[in-house]
């Protein structure tokens, strides 16, 4: 596909090796990386379109390497050959570096200056060998041109600024025939290049330092010479290193000195403005500038070719010289190579912003130089080729450009915008240019005749000397003439030229790089524009595959953004690609949107002018129209009229089904927009329920519908409206059932833009969500269209454009449907039939199995498949804990579970059924019910353990099929809950009681420790008496089958000895406890161990529940006694009364001190008055017990009053403990009888 | 003279767009119109320059055109194509003054939806002596 174009300026040659390694030298010159594309598959795929145009370089073929690159010092180098190529590379080497030429012998001197003769254009031309210098004398003779072609190169390649000439040291010293030879050598030198003020150097070579040349012999040489002794230098073979950059400085110094008096020279006449004509002055700014690049004096030289530009734009419209059209083409050419030259200068220099306002100025002041209407191409051509170069030249600069905002933007006369930095911009501009030249060349061809008989074969026209020239090369004999040609030879030429090129492909490869550009640039809207040329040129070239591949980029951002009047034009051009491309559904697809489009313009001129509009022609209603008719005459043909598809454009007959899906974000969704709405949002099961279809469409003409077919996802619910209009054909669907119901309308036609309304009531079997998917309509025998159901309360436009122009109406007549109209319905469940009941409510006492029936009784249903499921959960918070109780809390221990499930009882089917699920965790129960028939009943019992006394909720629910066996069938479920409290059935209580009247000092009684408060304490080896009392806290009955206590391990046994108390009289201990009873049993504890913590073991309590005589429901409870404190008490305070007294009788009251230590114990005793007594003995003394031994001390009391009285209340104080103690208020007490009781002996 | 006006909406739809040429280059301006959009968003959210004023100035320029933006503080932009060469900056900022004021009159119809395309006629008359004072002053 890659066309190179030849030069057209300039013939290209010279040492382009040597130059395109300074030139990579140099950083500006580095290319951009490209932009990494690789990656998702429509990259891959543009990859591939774009790798078809390897990125040309327009700028290498247009323009030669001289003008590209900037020009290198030339020396010539005479004699000793073979130091050429040391001296050679060490000059390549310098910065900046030089070129030279090497002549090996003198007697080569004559090619100097005869080697730029050899110019390809003027070889075989006798006429011009006879050619003059142009500097020498140019002014005196009116030249022909502006600039010569061949000059720039000349000074480059051929003209050197310096001559070179080594002589060996002996030569000179030597023998007198040598000298001559030298002499003469240098005298034949000076004669040629001093008329063209070449500077002269003499190398002497000597092969050792020592070597010494008389000095006469150097004078006379430099005399010969005519040169300083600054120039006269020597070299030596040993030192060659020591003495080349010497060489290289000396030469350096000589070039630019060569090169400034040349342009000082040219400056000279430039300042004579007035005697010399403007070319010859846009020539000389131009000398002087290329010399100024000699120098590397960059400043300077964009000064004179910017002179030379505007002097140049001065001879627009004064220049005479030639004719119209050529002198035209002749002054563009060199503007162009002027503003190629400046702005290269102004880029490499990283005035970015100066480049790009210079080249605003050079594209405006020969915006309007169009010069000859007729041939206008050649205008469009140029201008393409400006904003071409520049933007290659933009590119191979931008990479040193980090970043364009930070630019200055513009001067005030020139805003400068961000686009303008962008070489994407330029190429854009340069392909749109190339565009019109096409466009423009091809008007010329089809208008006239001669135009299309050029073909460019028979002319020969070539180049001529002058830059931007053209001369006809005729043959006279042997020798060839070049000659002026007039501006039709000239045109006939161009013409010819212009045919042999394809522009379509440079446009396609110019616009890829601009698409490329943008589309890393993020400009999407710029990258869909050119994709969009893009692929009208590819149109254009007949190639539809790439053209489709572009407008398909650019037509999903105008959908997105919503520009009609855009997407019209590429749906056109899609739509001729598919026609095309033949792929029928794509059209059918592109054809239907289009129409479909919010395009409303009725200024349908009478003039279509086709140039300006796409395939798809203007945005009108009625093309809208003319298109909706020729797409439904291709879909809705009979299958005999199929014969006329060549009409369409089709190559094959098109009678294969068409079927288009349309989903939410579908462009064809305004096509056929269906809204479907239930009235109800539950329904029963199997009942009639109403549904209301609406259809919309913006197609511009009504369309009839054969018959819809609208699904659910419930296949049993489909069902289909057929047009009574239309004769029926059993078409086989997939969708529909054969038996499903079926609604006849007189007409389905869908008007413009208005609601087609339909309503039918549909009869849901199944329970769930019941939700419409889709409207399927047939259009004629082979043409359908699936349109996804929409909700009207979910119904959206389309974001970003809308159907304006219509009045917005309902999707329904009921406005509440329309807001809030939902395409899902809820169907409920079938009542269940079936009864499930729970046959306990507790409370539940802790500990016990409880036990919860569940019965479940068919009432009308038969159950099949039934599921009990069994959940218990914790009601947390539902009853009133105490915080202390909810703490042990964790959710390893349960503190209520479901122990088991005894099922089916007296049902043996229950056991033979084989699925019988059974699964039971701690709060979590599966059971599976057997099949009941109608009437039957099944039942189970659920054992509950409560570990705590808390509330649960106990929530069951059967699942179970009514209806037998089948596959699709659905349950029914019923859900029952109950609320269970859980009690502490017995709350038992112990108490310890002391030995009767006798009273121990118990030393941590009295000084108790800080932790054991709750400690009973006991004596050791002494009888105490521990009574239990259980409690009946509930509000059942329940009998209590035996007490016991059990120690708990052998140590307890060793340490303690317990006994039931009631002297053996066992009768089991069983009792009846009423509600609120409390039942007590007392039991002897001796303790036989001193511990400050004696173990008691814990009262074992089995219980059941009154009235329930079977072993299993007999409970044990455990309660742990608590721990007691085991002390030997030092002294025992005993108290001796009879047991009554009798009014007036004295008795004796003795008390007992026992000293039970070793050691002598001294006791303070005190004996307080009583009322109802006289008293006789010692108020208050100190007594000694000694050890192991008792002291007693006896009062005579005499009672005064009756009753129950206060015995003297005696206080004992131990010296020794220093700890007081006294008797307990109900041992020291006594009942007198007024008389002697006679009771006793009567009943003797 | 003033070739072509647009106003687009914040989701980059066109909400009117108006060419005043004889020539049927309507759908070439349509073309620079949405492409200018590009130079609006990469103004907008550049980080380095703020935005002080709705007034976006020259967006660029392209074949004979010159393309200038405003943007307003609902993010609708208007959008001016000319084919004036020199153009002063004054002229611009009044004519878009006075679009806005339209634009609000417009838009403020209780009738009118917003974010539909912008179809009173009375605006399209305003907009019409809008532009055909262009530049008088």
């Amino acid at each position: 596909l890659s066309l190179s174009r030849p030069a057209r300026l300039f013939s290209s040659g010279g040492i382009r090796s040597e130059l395109g390694r300074r030139i990579q030298a140099l950083p500006s010159f580095k290319t951009q990386p490209q932009g990494a594309m690789a990656g998702s598959a429509p990259e891959k795929k543009l990859n591939q379109v774009l790798e078809g145009h390897p990125g040309s370089k327009m700028m290498e073929e247009e323009y030669p390497e001289e003008l590209r690159t900037p020009p290198v010092s030339l020396v010539a180098l005479f004699g000793c050959s073979e130091l050429h190529s040391s001296i050679t590379n060490h000059l390549h080497s310098q910065q900046p570096p030089i070129n030279a030429l090497a002549f090996p012998e003198f007697s080569h001197l004559p090619l100097l200056l005869l080697a730029h003769r050899d110019h390809p254009h003027v070889i075989n031309n006798p006429t011009f060998s006879s050619f003059r210098d142009p500097l020498s004398d140019s002014s005196v003779v009116p030249s022909g041109g502006i600039l010569k072609r061949d000059w720039l190169l000349k000074h480059r390649t051929k003209v050197p600024a310096l001559v070179a000439a080594f002589f060996p040291s002996h030569h000179i010293s030597g023998d007198p025939t040598q000298w001559l030879q030298v002499c003469s050598n240098l005298d034949t030198l000076k004669s040629v290049i001093r008329p063209k003020n070449i500077k002269l150097v003499v190398v002497v070579v000597q092969s050792s330092p020592h070597e010494v040349i008389s000095e006469d012999r150097l004078l006379a040489l430099r005399k010969r010479a005519e040169l300083d002794s600054k120039y006269v230098l020597f070299l030596n073979h040993s030192e060659l290193p020591l003495s080349l950059p010497r060489i290289a400085s000396a030469f350096s110094e000589l070039a630019l000195a060569y090169y400034r008096e040349e342009a000082r020279r040219i400056k000279s006449r430039i300042e004579k403005r007035s005697s010399t004509s403007l070319d010859l002055i846009v020539r000389y700014c131009f000398k002087v500038a290329v010399y100024a690049e000699f120098r590397r004096d960059w400043g300077e030289a964009l000064k004179f070719y910017e002179d030379s530009y505007h002097s140049l734009h001065e001879m627009i419209g004064t220049s005479t010289r030639l004719p119209a059209i050529q002198r035209l083409v002749e002054i563009k050419t060199i503007a162009e190579l002027l503003h190629f030259k400046i702005s290269t200068l102004l880029l490499h220099g990283g005035k970015l912003t100066e480049a790009v306002i210079w080249f605003h100025q050079h594209k405006s002041s020969y915006d309007k130089v169009v010069g000859s209407t007729e041939y206008i191409f050649l205008h469009w051509e140029w201008m393409s080729r400006q904003f071409l170069v520049f933007a290659e030249l933009l590119e191979a600069s931008s990479a040193t450009v980090q970043s364009f905002s930070s630019l200055n933007q513009g001067t005030a006369q020139i805003p400068l915008t961000e686009f303008e930095f962008y070489p994407a911009y330029y190429y854009q501009l340069a392909a749109h240019y190339l565009q019109n030249k096409k466009s423009a060349l091809e008007l010329l061809v089809s208008m006239s005749v001669a135009a299309q008989e050029i073909d460019g074969s028979s002319e020969s026209i070539t180049p001529s000397v002058y830059v931007g020239q053209f001369s006809q090369l005729r043959e006279k004999g042997e020798a060839l003439t070049l000659h002026f040609i007039t501006d039709e030879e000239y045109i006939r030429y161009a013409i010819s030229e212009a045919k042999r090129f394809q522009d379509s492909f440079e446009i396609v490869a110019w616009l890829k790089k601009s698409y490329e550009s943008f589309t890393n640039l993020k400009s999407r809207r710029m990258a869909a524009f050119c994709a969009f040329e893009i692929a009208r040129e590819y149109f254009g070239l007949s190639d539809p595959s790439n053209a489709k591949f572009f407008f398909d980029i650019t037509v999903n951002l105008y959908r997105q953004e919503g520009w009609v009047s855009l997407l019209w034009e590429v749906l056109g051009y899609l739509r001729e690609c598919s026609r095309n491309l033949g792929v029928f559904k794509d059209f059918v697809e592109l054809s239907l949107e289009m129409v479909a489009l919010p395009v409303t313009s009725c200024d349908d001129f009478g003039n279509l002018r086709d140039k300006t509009y796409g395939p798809g022609g203007p945005a009108t209603v009625s093309r809208r129209e003319s298109i909706h008719r020729e797409v439904f005459t291709l879909l809705c043909r009979e299958t005999e009229l199929i014969s006329s598809t060549e009409e369409s454009g089709f190559k094959f007959a098109i009678d294969s089904p068409l079927h288009l899906e349309i989903d939410l974000v579908s462009p064809l969704r305004p096509v056929l927009l269906a809204s479907v709405a239930f009235h109800e949002q539950m329904i029963k099961p199997r009942s009639l329920c109403a549904i209301t279809l609406s259809l919309l469409s913006h197609l511009p003409l009504p369309v009839e519908i054969d018959h819809l077919e609208v699904q659910f996802n419930q296949s049993t619910c489909n069902f289909v409206v057929r047009n009574s209009q239309k004769p029926l054909v059993a078409s086989p669907s997939s969708t529909v059932q054969s038996d499903s119901q079926e609604e006849n309308e007189p007409s389905l036609v869908l008007v413009p833009n208005n609601w087609l309304r339909l309503t039918y009531a549909i009869k849901p079997e199944k329970s769930g969500k019941l939700e419409c998917l889709s409207v399927l309509a047939k259009l004629g025998t082979r043409f359908t269209i699936s349109s996804r159901a929409e909700s009207p309360a979910a119904m959206e436009d389309s974001p970003v454009w809308k159907h304006e122009n219509y009045v917005q109406s309902l999707p329904t007549k009921d406005p509440i449907l329309a807001v809030f109209g939902q395409k899902a319905t809820q169907v409920e469940e079938p009542e269940p039939q079936v009864d499930v009941s729970l046959g306990a409510s507790g409370p539940a006492l802790v500990g016990e199995n409880f036990t919860m029936p569940i019965v479940v009784t068919s009432k009308g249903h038969a159950v099949y498949s039934g599921e009990l499921k069994i959940n218990l959960v914790d009601v947390g918070g539902g009853g009133l804990f105490s915080p202390r109780e909810a703490e042990p809390f964790s959710l390893e221990s349960h503190h209520v579970e479901i122990c088991g499930i005894d099922g089916a009882e007296g049902n043996d089917e229950s056991e033979s059924e084989t699925g019988n699920i059974k699964k039971i965790q701690q709060s979590f129960g599966l059971v599976s019910v057997p099949n009941l028939k109608e009437g039957e009943s099944w039942s189970c019992k659920l054992e509950i353990k409560w570990h705590r006394a808390k509330p649960v909720m106990l929530f069951v629910s059967l699942g179970y099929l009514p209806q037998g066996s089948e596959a699709n069938a659905q349950k029914v479920h019923i859900h029952k809950s109950l609320q269970i409290e859980g009690k502490m059935p017995l709350v038992i209580n112990n108490r310890f009681m002391l030995p009767y009247r006798r009273d121990h000092l118990l030393l941590n009684r009295i000084k108790p420790a800080p932790d054991s408060e709750d400690i009973s304490s006991l004596p050791l080896n002494e009888k105490s008496v521990l009574v239990v009392s259980a409690k009946n806290c509930t509000e059942i009955a329940l009998k209590l089958m035996c007490m016991s206590i059990e120690l708990d391990d052998e140590q307890g046994k060793t340490s303690c000895l317990i006994q039931q108390g009631g002297g053996g009289g066992e009768t089991s201990g069983s009792a009846n406890l009423a509600p609120g009873e409390e039942f007590k049993k007392v039991f002897t504890v001796i303790p036989t161990m001193r511990t400050p913590k004696l173990s008691l073991g814990s009262v074992h309590l089995k219980w059941r529940r009154q009235g329930d005589y079977t072993e299993e429901a007999c409970v044990s409870t455990k309660h742990k006694l608590p721990e007691v404190n085991v002390d030997a008490s030092p002294l025992v305070m005993s108290l001796n009364c009879p047991p009554y007294a009798i009014l007036g009788e004295s008795f004796t009251y003795a008390i007992t001190i026992c000293n039970q230590t070793q050691l002598l114990q001294e006791a303070k005793f005190a004996l307080a008055d009583a009322q109802s007594f006289v008293l006789s003995g010692s108020h208050s003394n100190t007594v000694s017990v000694l050890p192991k031994s008792e002291h007693v001390l006896s009062y005579k009391l005499v009672p005064l009053t009756c009753g129950q009285q206060q015995l003297p209340k005696i206080t004992l104080t131990s010296v020794r403990y220093s700890a007081e103690f006294q008797p307990s208020t109900i041992a020291s007490t006594v009942f007198v009888f007024p008389s002697a009781p006679q009771a006793n002996s009567t009943a003797k | 003279m003033i070739v072509c006006v647009s106003v687009v909406g914040h989701q980059n739809n066109p909400l009117y767009i108006q060419s005043f040429t004889d020539a049927d280059d309507a759908l070439k301006l349509h073309h620079v119109v949405h492409c200018s959009l590009d130079v609006i968003e990469e103004r907008v959210n550049n980080p380095k320059t703020t935005l002080n004023e709705a007034f976006l100035g020259l967006l660029y320029p392209t074949l004979n055109y010159k393309v200038y933006g405003y943007l307003t503080n609902t993010k609708v932009k208007f959008i001016l194509v000319t084919t004036d060469l020199d153009v002063r900056d004054t002229d611009v900022r009044n004519f878009f003054r006075k679009f806005h004021a339209a634009y609000v009159d417009a838009v403020s119809n209780p009738f009118h939806v917003p974010g539909k395309k912008i179809t009173s006629r009375t605006f399209a008359q305003t907009v019409s002596n809008i532009v055909g004072s262009y530049g008088l002053n």
